[in-house]
Parts: C-alpha cells; sequence; structure tokens
C-alpha cells in the first residue's frame, strides 16, 4: 500500500527534489556507485593486475625455486617464445589445428544453438522435460566431468556393437563418411564441404555438450521478441520462414554476437581443448624451465584468440539489427 | 453419414443449449481439420521435432546411462564381450569400494561447504558489483567494465603459473614483506578461493557479473527513485527492493557458481596440494581392492571404475540442478540480455 503510493508519487516529486541539490545527489550517487563496485575494484588492483603482470614477466625469464623457500627469476628475453615456436616439436602444429578446429566449431555451435532454442521456445507437450535434459551439461559437463569424458574408454565400449565376428566398420561414429558420402554425391557440394558435415555429426556430443549457455541466451533473446510483431505477420499472410528470416534472424542477432564470442570465448578456455590439453602437458611436465615455457606457449596463443574474437567481432557487429526501444 | 447427420438434430429438439450447434456435417468438418496441407505439413512437422529432440536427448543422457550401467558390473562382466550396457553379475563393489577406500564421505563434505560457502559468496558479491555498474554514472565505469569484460576472456590457465605463485608468496605491493619480513603462504588454505570470490575474480565470475548487470538494467529507475523520494538512502533499497526483484537471477548465478565449483579441478588442484582439503578431484583414482594391473580388459574396467567415481561426484548436483532448473531459463529469460 504504501510502496504504491510512493510509486504514483514519483514523477511528479523527484524533479523538484532534484533542482534543489542536483550535484550533491549526483554525487553521492557517484560515490555509492564507487562502494558497490569497491570489492572488484580493490582485488582487481591488488591481487588480479599483478598476477597479470606476474605471469607475462615469468614468460620472460626461468624459474628456480630455492631450498630455503622463495625462488629467483633469471631474465632469459625471448627465449621461451622462441623454443614454444620453433625448437617444441609439436607446439604449432597443434596450434594450427586447434585454431582451424576453433573456427569450424563457432558456427557449427551458434547454429545448433539457435535451432535448438527456436525448438525449445514453441509450445509442445513435453517442452519442461526437453529443456531440463538440454541444460544437464551447462551444469554437469564441465570441469572434472570433461576431463573424465574427454577420453572415455567405457563410453566407447558399450556403444560400439558385440563383437560378433563381422567387423562393423565406423560402428562408433554415428554416422560413417561413407552413408553421407552416398547422399552428397549428386549435390556437387565438394569434398571440403563434407568432410566438415561429418566431423560435425561425429562431434555431435561434444557440440550438445557445449551450447548449453548460447541456448539459454538465445531462449532469453527469443522471449524477448514482442508477440504482436509476429501476430502482424501472421495476418499479413508471411509464412513461418519468411517469419523467422525476416523477424526472429534480425531480432536475434546481437544475440549472435554474443554467443560468438561467448563461443570463441568458452572453447578456448575449455580444458578438452587440444592447445589447451597440449599446453597443460608441457606445464607439468618434469623438465627444468617446462612451466615458463607453457606460460609463454599460453599467451601466445591467447594473442591469436584475441585477434580471432576482434575480427568475428567487427564483422558480426556491421550486421548486428538493434531496436530502438523508446 | 446419415446417421451422424441425423445424431446432432435428435439431440437439438431435446436440449436447448446446443441451438447454436455447427450444422456443418461431421464428414465435412473432419475434411476441413484435419485433410489439409496445412494441418499435414503441422503433424510432419511436429513428428519431426520430437524425432530430433528425442534423438538428442539420447545424445545427451547417453554417457550418463553408460556410466550408470557400468557402476553396477562386476569384473566377470568385462570380459563377457556379450555383455555392453547390463551387467550379468550386478555388483555394488565398485559403489563400496569408493566409499570406504576413497573416503567419498569425506570428499563429499569438503566439497560442499566449499562449493557452498564460494557460490554464496559470488552470488553477493557479483550481485553487489552488478548493480554498482547497472545502475550508477560515476567517472571510470565503463572502463572498469572493460576491466570485468577482460578477466572473461583471460584464459584462468595462461595465469596458472602466476596464481600459483603468488598465493604462496602472497604480498600486496611489498606490504607484509615491509612489515614483518617474510611472504604468507596462502596454498592449502581457503584463503585464495576467498579472496578471488570476494573480489569477483573466481572462476567465470566475469559472467556472473554480466548477467547481473544486464539484470539491473532491466529494472526501472523509477522504482528505486520512489523509495528514495520515501527517504530510504542507497543501500536500503538495495536490500529492500533490489534483492527480493532479483531472486531469480541469484538463482541462476548461485547454481552456476555451485556446479561449476563443485566440478572444478583446476583451482582446487592448484590450490590445495595433498596434504590439503579433501575434496571430489581427490576419489578419481582406482581402489586398491579394485586391482586392476595385470587384469584382462583394465582399460576398459579402470575407466568404468573412474566413470562410477563422476557419477558419485555429480549426483548431489543433480539434485541441485532438479530444485534448481527452472529458475535457470527464468532468471535468464528475466534478465533482458537484448541490447
Amino acid at each position: 500500500m504504501n510502496q504504491a503510493q510512493a510509486m504514483k508519487k514519483a514523477p511528479t516529486s523527484a524533479p523538484a527534489r532534484r533542482r534543489g541539490k542536483a550535484a550533491s545527489l549526483d554525487r553521492k550517487k557517484a560515490r555509492a556507485g564507487w562502494l558497490f563496485i569497491l570489492p572488484f575494484v580493490l582485488v582487481f588492483f591488488l591481487v588480479y593486475v599483478p598476477i597479470i603482470f606476474d605471469s607475462i614477466n615469468y614468460s620472460f625469464h626461468t624459474i628456480y625455486l630455492l631450498s630455503g623457500g622463495g625462488f629467483e627469476l633469471d631474465p632469459v628475453g625471448w627465449q621461451n617464445y622462441y623454443d614454444a615456436l620453433f625448437v617444441d616439436a609439436h607446439f604449432v602444429m597443434t596450434l594450427t589445428s586447434g585454431i582451424q578446429q576453433l573456427i569450424l566449431e563457432v558456427p557449427a555451435i551458434v547454429v545448433f544453438s539457435l535451432f535448438m532454442a527456436v525448438l525449445l521456445n514453441q509450445k509442445m507437450v513435453g517442452r519442461t522435460v526437453f529443456r531440463a535434459i538440454f541444460f544437464i551439461p551447462v551444469i554437469l559437463s564441465t570441469g572434472l566431468i570433461d576431463s573424465i569424458d574427454l577420453n572415455n574408454a567405457f563410453t566407447e565400449y558399450s556403444q560400439s556393437g558385440v563383437d560378433s565376428g563381422n567387423a562393423i566398420q565406423g560402428s562408433d561414429s554415428i554416422m560413417s563418411a561413407m552413408d553421407l558420402q552416398n547422399l552428397f554425391a549428386g549435390m556437387k557440394v565438394g569434398h571440403e564441404l563434407l568432410e566438415y558435415v561429418v566431423d560435425i555429426v561425429n562431434n555431435v556430443y561434444g557440440i550438445v555438450n557445449r551450447s548449453g549457455v548460447q541456448m539459454l541466451i538465445f531462449l532469453a533473446g527469443l522471449q524477448s521478441i514482442s508477440p504482436a510483431i509476429y501476430e502482424s505477420c501472421t495476418i499479413d499472410g508471411a509464412t513461418a520462414w519468411e517469419t523467422f528470416w525476416k523477424i526472429t534472424f534480425p531480432m536475434i542477432s546481437p544475440m549472435i554476437l554474443v554467443n560468438s564470442i561467448y563461443t570463441v570465448i568458452d572453447s578456448f578456455t575449455a580444458s578438452s581443448n587440444k592447445v589447451m590439453s597440449y599446453v597443460s602437458a608441457v606445464y607439468s611436465g618434469a623438465t627444468e624451465g617446462s612451466d615458463v615455457l607453457a606460460t609463454a606457449m599460453y599467451w601466445i596463443y591467447f594473442t591469436i584468440v584475441i585477434l580471432i574474437i576482434a575480427a568475428v567481432a567487427g564483422l558480426l557487429s556491421a550486421y548486428v539489427f538493434y531496436q530502438r526501444r523508446d | 453419414m446419415n446417421a451422424e447427420l441425423e445424431k446432432p438434430r435428435l439431440k437439438k429438439k431435446k436440449d436447448f443449449d446446443v441451438q447454436f450447434q455447427d450444422r456443418t456435417p461431421f464428414w465435412q468438418r473432419f475434411r476441413a481439420r484435419f485433410l489439409t496441407f496445412t494441418f499435414l505439413k503441422k503433424v510432419l512437422w511436429a513428428i519431426f521435432r520430437y524425432v530430433l529432440l528425442v534423438g538428442i536427448s539420447y545424445v545427451i543422457l547417453y554417457p550418463f546411462i553408460a556410466k550408470i550401467a557400468g557402476s553396477f558390473m562386476s569384473r566377470e562382466d568385462f570380459l563377457d564381450v556379450t555383455v555392453r550396457l547390463i551387467p550379468r553379475y550386478p555388483t555394488l563393489d565398485t559403489y563400496k569400494a569408493i566409499i570406504t577406500e576413497n573416503k567419498y564421505f569425506l570428499a563429499l563434505w569438503n566439497t560442499t561447504v566449499l562449493s557452498f560457502l564460494c557460490a554464496v559468496v559470488q552470488m553477493l558479491t557479483t550481485m553487489i558489483i552488478g548493480y554498482g555498474f547497472a545502475k550508477f554514472k560515476f567517472k571510470g565505469n565503463t572502463f572498469l567494465f572493460y576491466c570485468v569484460i577482460f578477466t572473461m576472456v583471460v584464459p584462468h590457465q595462461a595465469l596458472r603459473l602466476a596464481l600459483f605463485q603468488k598465493f604462496r608468496y602472497f604480498d600486496i605491493y611489498g606490504i607484509f614483506n615491509l612489515l614483518t619480513g617474510k611472504t604468507l603462504n596462502l596454498i592449502n588454505t581457503y584463503w585464495p578461493l576467498a579472496l578471488l570470490s570476494i573480489g569477483g575474480l573466481a572462476f567465470k565470475n566475469g559472467l556472473y557479473i554480466f548477467l547481473m548487470r544486464q539484470f539491473f538494467r532491466g529494472v526501472p529507475d523509477e522504482l528505486e527513485e520512489a523509495a528514495y523520494v520515501d527517504g530510504s538512502g542507497v543501500f536500503k533499497t538495495f536490500v529492500r527492493i533490489i534483492v527480493p526483484l532479483s531472486m531469480p537471477m541469484m538463482a541462476t548465478v548461485f547454481l552456476f557458481a555451485f556446479s561449476w565449483q563443485w566440478t572444478d579441478n583446476f583451482y582446487s588442484t592448484m590450490f590445495f596440494t595433498r596434504s590439503g582439503s579433501y575434496l571430489m578431484p581427490n576419489i578419481l583414482t582406482i581402489p586398491s581392492s579394485l586391482d586392476v594391473t595385470g587384469f584382462q580388459a583394465a582399460d576398459v574396467y579402470s575407466s568404468a571404475i573412474l566413470n562410477t567415481a563422476a557419477l558419485m561426484i555429480i549426483l548431489p548436483l543433480l539434485i541441485v540442478y532438479v530444485f534448481g532448473q527452472k529458475f535457470l531459463v527464468q532468471g535468464i529469460e528475466r534478465s533482458g540480455i537484448v541490447g
């Protein structure tokens, strides 16, 4: 009751009050704002920034642990970066194939999650159950579980058919390349596209697993589109297909940008990532200086990914449609 | 057909209410409704949709089904080539061994406490920080928000060495060293995680701050202005008006923070060495009573044991998820991430 009255009064009384001591109120609010973000600012500048600085610094040094506690840094210049790029036999290869994988998978994940979000947004029986199932990977397939499922001998074993003598070729993958080849034979789409599709189909578990958050974000976006727009579309005689491309797609394009960037970040920091797992293997390697070498590798990889993110953001933001909501 | 024509008429005489009933014959109504192209398309689409959804649900659920099946298998089942999913000699040995030898309940208790505290602290701090970014204009707001985005982009793995060194030889710009002459060792304490959580800098906290900020931007300013006019201060308004409003978002962030901390193996293995707190990653070893060396199917068997351990790790999470999942969509729905 009291609150409702206050809300009604607000528009009339607020300007009058503000005119009197506008400057002090603004300053007060600014101070309150600083107080709110104070924890972040403090820890960021006191702990986090030094950590980043240290991390970059270490990559130009070798670390010796001293027996009495403490450690010593020995500057080596660009040696670690040189070692990572030109001495280590596998790093550059892993890096290129990892980035290739990243570039191929990001569109697949974004398109898949958009498609699934559109499906899960439709009214149907059992929608809540399907939604609950589809978001299970968001909660469960992370960290530990992810690392177990990465090389899971048991699930592969249970999935492969019974060994009855007549060999079942490629039965562990969902679809064999031959089936798809037959399907695509008459289409003249080229070998690369075929391989791409086969890769995605065989990797469907990985893609489904990593598109949970994206699906959530798309769902939120879909639900914020006003039903009135769809209604007027239907009255004008647009088909579902046209409605999707003319209404849903432009309205959801900011989400596509957000999701593309999120997917790049998420999949390059995931521990299941090829490069990440290689570098962490290097990190825990036994040789002296492997930790600083790994740090240098991380920074090389990070720089490349930042460039990719900038490219994706720059490319997509040209096509993003923002609705004016005034 | 005639009979169907008669029926409504007979009824109509008796029942006054059916006066305005449709006079179109049943067959015509049936044809107009069900034997059209639109209806066919709708049915086909529904079938396609269900096939697709069920298929992908299967892909998602399969690893869990396999894990459950494998957890009941005994040694003999792994040698039997005809056994793939349904064990012939079901046993609870794997569970027993993990509970007793890997000290499951100790890990469960420690992890529950750690995850719960982390999730609560992270939820509160990211909410406060997100509110600060969303509702107050001050110099440096945009710049600091870019800093948040930056923490999201930098992979924690890249900072691994520096993080460890920082908390092993903890110091803030050399102040401790000046005062006491030595640095602090925070490894194997809860301090590193607590510090990172308080600052909103722990695992994926950038994402939470982002979500919270988007959520609060959708809350109309008039609400707070009304409270200010009524004489409530900034903080009272926050506690009394904003916090109750943002329950779904808080639940979402809590769910994320709790479960991601629960399954985390990066921080918990880095900040807690062998002598430290006994957490979930520690139970991922082969119990000695289920010795697999020299066993013919050692590869698959040890993998199945690890899968059982994984199953036991996620079991409590599943319970949390069942209760929390409805907030997941709700919270993000209301965040109005658009624009």
